[in-house]
């Protein structure tokens, strides 16, 4: 029994220390560019990838692999991380600061899966240094390169140590997320300083990878990816600051897993609880999160950021949701079967992507978990309307059902918000994503039954006991909803609505108080604002829609494995594309989800068709194109959201706004298209031709109507006289005129000015 | 009975002790200027009123009633209303919708009192002189004018003392004058207010009482007169003349 204690502490300790080598990386970055490199773990991977490639691929000597892998490449992903994205990051606020690294992750581990894995066969399989050389320890055989693995991490530590606390490189790196304004007037470089921290996190980064990939197996990119999440709690057990704290997170989270091991039998002994060895660490996590001492309530320093959003009037509100149901309503009379289907998925997205604007657009809170919320409504309704009975039993998905499946939502976003009231920004989200992870690990992959009894009352939950749950469609008001079509119509009603409701939430007092919140709770709470009772309001509020939706997306799969999305990175997917189209807008929602399908399902199959019917191209459509839409599109649109971080929508109102100055012009534009639109429904003209025709109008004629209409928009160019100059590019885009006011107020000469001025004098 | 009173305020950040056993008193009707250098602890002990940090010692007594360990919200539901030295604006919403918003908080539940908290706000908006200004985005308007938006809310929550840090700063002379006869008509109007204020001058004109802070401690305190020649004040002041 010592023994075994012993021989499992020892185990706990070489596996702590990769996790503290892990860990590090991530507080290292942290505490010098302020920013959480959620994509941490994708750089881990892609290391390992790359140190594999170099080791067994290409035969490399393993220390020279190593040294390539972890002082060379690693760095050099880290290095241009930073100077491509994370410097487009300031200013921004904490959700774009968070959804920004979860880009690069999928975009990173896009790419490797595109390198290494496009392939489905391919087998990856990682060795240990020295192989299976071993010393005992304590009676216990440990590995060399477990060894190795404590040795570094010590190794590390020291060297980290020294560089922080004793060299002007390691001050100027502290300094930089201190106050980056008064280390540049105090002549230091704060850029380098970021560059030498991103270099030396993904260095470690990319040295935990390769010692942790041979406990998987087989590699696999998103599974490595998790294993190094698992490093998240120690990281935040030195609340993203003290390297010491960190190391002894890792211990902690090494020793928990191997005793979890020890006392379950390898999982064996406790069959309900076998997956709580994967879910150990989220559980650490959310435990870690929740104990230890937070900041105090924000103020404005954070606020004054970039994002803007408008609200809309109730008026408009409602005439763009009547718009939305008569455009779906005319383009599904256009489309084929799948295309119908691809166009509802995608407004099953949107309608689990809009609880999101109650959420983060309004109330500036995260929830990472989205997708655990439809897993929860799914069971939940499955439970009320089909159970143990079977689909046999029941046809048509019930009113009861729906609404169970919104209380039980909400309950349980109460009951995750209600500890989880005093974490904001960040932590919020990690907690939440610790929160999917242990209900994807517990609950949804669970084929126990949960037996129980309650007031006499005999009861058996079965969550996903078969793999796989299908939910009846609805069949209401004598409609069959089992037709695609009328699915569809069903859903957009139903956005609409929500959406309408939505604007009009944030219209009322209410919804001042939740963007109040968000902007300054310091300043609400010294107003009299209980800012715990009305966080858990909009948090059970948001996961009810959430609920609502995402039983709309089961019942638009109709068959849903308890694999299928649940893992977590999808809900980082539709969270990150949500924020990209515009988290403040309804509209952002809608766009989320129509991009996602687009983009995973639509965009493939056109390249396909293309590579098909243009064989002689088919690599560039397929190989290419199709590929890097697959893998890399949906995360190079999140990296760009530095560059713009009020989203999507609110690039394509400001574009069309001014529009509003010629309403003629814009009804002979809408009439036209209402024509096309009638000549392809009667077959005159083709799909493609009218899909073309609608996307070159948007395109060419907005510039042309303000080109044919120059002197009404020739005003809004002179209104910039009244307007307050710091917000320029801020309230509006920037224009070029804008150059000459910004000049003639700061009494700057314009260059071919002050030539004309030399010639005359001369 | 001083309507706040502030007794053994200690207050520590790590090793550094912001407040060192401060005791202050505001008087209900009265203005109390609290001034210092900068980094005196003013702020921290704005902080420490209105429940934003949390003393290593001290009590805070509000009306008689020991609000130590009460929630921020708790105190101002009790009438304890702050404005900030660095602006806590709600961005997102137009100065109207910042002033309105905190009746609405006080006014929560029932729909008719949210409909009066729209009224309240024009009367406050006018009172301050930035009705003209009501529509317009808070980030848009100058910071003087800003702080009043702040006061306005702080206002609207119907405080019995008015805790106000720095409320002149951004404004100009005439606005500042202007501004010293808006506290003065509020005090008489019945709200007490404690002001924290680097503009010596309206402190002098408007405050009843003075204490003066200094690394944490309270090193002078009287009326105006004594303030201005009180020889501790002088040297945190200018400094002590070494020559001497």
């Amino acid at each position: 029994m010592f023994q075994d204690f012993l021989a499992y502490t020892v185990l706990g300790i070489c596996l702590g220390s990769i996790y503290a080598i892990a860990a590090t990386g991530l507080v290292v970055t942290y505490s010098t560019s302020g920013v959480f490199n959620v994509a941490h773990g994708s750089v881990a991977t892609m290391s390992a990838l790359i140190y594999w490639q170099l080791r067994f691929d290409w035969d490399v000597q393993p220390l020279v692999a190593l040294v390539l892998t972890v002082c060379v490449f690693a760095p050099l992903i880290g290095l241009i991380l930073e100077t491509v994205v994370i410097r487009g990051l300031r200013g921004t606020s904490e959700v774009t600061r968070l959804v920004t690294p979860i880009a690069v992750l999928l975009g990173v581990n896009g790419a490797a899966t595109w390198i290494w894995f496009r392939n489905d066969q391919r087998s990856v399989v990682p060795k240990r240094f020295f192989g299976l050389s071993n010393v005992k320890i304590l009676g216990q055989a440990v590995y060399y390169h477990q060894l190795i693995g404590v040795a570094l991490a010590v190794v590390i530590a020291a060297a980290l140590y020294v560089l922080l606390f004793k060299t002007r490189a390691g001050v100027t790196m502290r300094a930089t997320v201190d106050d980056r304004t008064l280390l540049m007037l105090n002549g230091g470089r704060p850029d380098r300083a970021s560059l030498v921290s991103w270099a030396i996190g993904a260095g470690l980064a990319g040295l935990a990878g390769v010692l942790l990939s041979p406990v998987q197996g087989a590699l696999q990119v998103f599974a490595l990816t998790l294993l190094i999440f698992d490093a998240y709690p120690a990281a935040i057990a030195g609340r993203l600051r003290s390297v010491p704290l960190t190391y002894v997170g890792a211990m902690v989270l090494g020793l928990s897993k191997l005793y979890f091991d020890w006392m379950s039998e390898a999982g064996t002994r406790w069959l309900a609880l076998k997956n709580l060895r994967i879910a150990l660490p989220a559980v650490l996590l959310f435990v870690a999160l929740l104990i230890l001492p937070q900041d105090r309530l924000r103020g404005a320093i954070v606020s004054r950021t970039r994002e803007r959003f408008h609200v809309p009037t109730m008026r408009q509100a409602v005439t763009w949701g009547g718009v939305l149901i008569v455009v779906v309503y005319m383009l599904q009379k256009l489309m084929s079967g799948s295309a119908v289907i691809s166009l509802s998925n995608g407004m099953a997205l949107s309608l689990l992507a809009i609880s999101l604007v109650l959420l983060t657009g309004y109330a500036g809170e995260i929830n990472l978990a989205i997708f655990t919320f439809a897993g929860i409504a799914l069971i939940a309704a499955w439970q009320f309307d089909v159970g143990p009975g079977g689909l046999a039993t029941q046809k048509s998905m019930s009113v009861g059902a729906i609404l169970l499946a919104i209380c039980v939502c909400a309950i349980v976003g109460g009951l995750i918000a209600l500890p989880a009231l005093r974490l904001r920004g960040l932590y919020l989200g990690l907690a939440t994503f610790a929160f999917g992870i242990i209900v994807y690990q517990l609950v949804i992959l669970q084929t126990q039954p949960l037996k129980g009894s309650l007031f006499g009352w005999d009861f058996t939950v079965n969550f996903f006991s078969t793999g796989s749950l299908t939910m009846p469609r609805p069949h209401w008001f004598g409609i069959d909803f089992t037709d695609q079509r009328n699915f569809l119509m069903l859903m957009t009603v139903m956005f609409a609505l929500i959406g309408i409701g939505l604007i009009a939430l944030r219209r009322s007092a209410y919804g001042r108080m939740i963007v109040a919140m968000k902007d300054s709770p310091a300043a609400c709470a010294t107003l009299g604002m209980n800012i715990k009772r009305l966080k858990l309001g909009v948090f059970m509020l948001s996961s009810g829609i959430s609920g609502l939706g995402g039983l709309m997306w089961a019942s638009q799969q109709r068959t849903l494995a308890n694999n299928n999305g649940f893992d977590g990175f999808q809900s980082l997917t539709l969270f990150m594309i949500a924020v990209v189209g515009g988290i403040g807008y309804v509209s952002g929602a809608l766009l989320a989800g129509i991009f996602l399908s687009v983009l995973s399902v639509v965009m493939p199959e056109v390249w396909d068709k293309l590579g098909h019917d243009y064989p002689s191209l088919h690599w560039l459509f397929v190989s290419v194109m199709g590929n890097f839409t697959k893998f890399v599109g949906p995360a190079l649109i999140g990296i760009g959201l530095g560059k713009n971080p009020s989203g999507i929508a609110q690039q394509i109102m400001d574009g069309f706004r001014p529009l509003r100055k010629t309403p003629l012009a814009v009804g002979i534009w809408i009439v036209g298209l209402l024509w096309a639109w009638l000549f392809a429904w009667q077959d005159v003209i083709g799909k493609w031709t009218f899909a073309s025709i609608v996307l070159l109008s948007a395109v060419l004629v907005p510039p042309i109507i303000k080109r044919v209409h120059a002197e009404r928009f020739a005003e809004d160019e002179r209104a910039i006289h009244g307007e307050d100059l710091d917000q320029i590019g801020l309230a509006r885009p920037f224009r070029r005129s804008d150059r000459a006011v910004f000049d003639s107020h700061l009494g700057i000469v314009p260059p071919e000015q002050e030539l004309e001025v030399g010639r005359a004098s001369s | 009975m001083p309507l706040l009173d502030i007794r053994g305020m200690t207050m520590k950040f790590g090793g550094a002790a912001a407040l060192t056993a401060v005791d202050v008193a505001a008087a209900d009707g009265t203005i109390t200027g609290l001034i210092g250098p900068n980094g005196a602890g003013k702020t921290t002990l704005f902080n420490c009123i209105t429940g934003l940090l949390q003393p290593a010692a001290g009590v805070v007594l509000f009306d008689g009633e020991d609000v130590t360990g009460l929630a921020p919200f708790a105190r101002t539901r009790r009438g304890v209303a702050r404005t900030f030295q660095r602006l806590e604006l709600f961005t997102s919403l137009t100065v109207r919708e910042n002033v309105q918003v905190a009746g609405e908080i006080r006014n929560r539940w029932s729909r008719r009192d949210r409909r009066d908290a729209r009224a309240e706000c024009d009367r406050v908006l006018e009172l301050l002189g930035i009705a003209h200004l009501a529509e317009r985005e808070v980030t848009e308007i100058p910071t003087g004018m800003a702080r009043r938006v702040e006061m306005g809310r702080a206002l609207m929550t119907r405080p019995k003392i008015l805790l106000l840090d720095e409320p002149a700063s951004g404004q100009d002379e005439q606005e500042t004058e202007e501004f010293g006869d808006l506290l003065v008509r509020l005090c008489e109007e019945g709200t007490a207010i404690l002001l924290v204020e680097h503009d010596v001058s309206l402190v002098m004109k408007v405050c009843s009482y003075i204490q003066v802070l200094d690394f944490g401690r309270i090193i002078a305190a009287g009326t105006p007169t004594q303030i201005q020649t009180n020889q501790a004040v002088l040297e945190a002041y200018l400094g002590t003349d070494t020559t001497a």
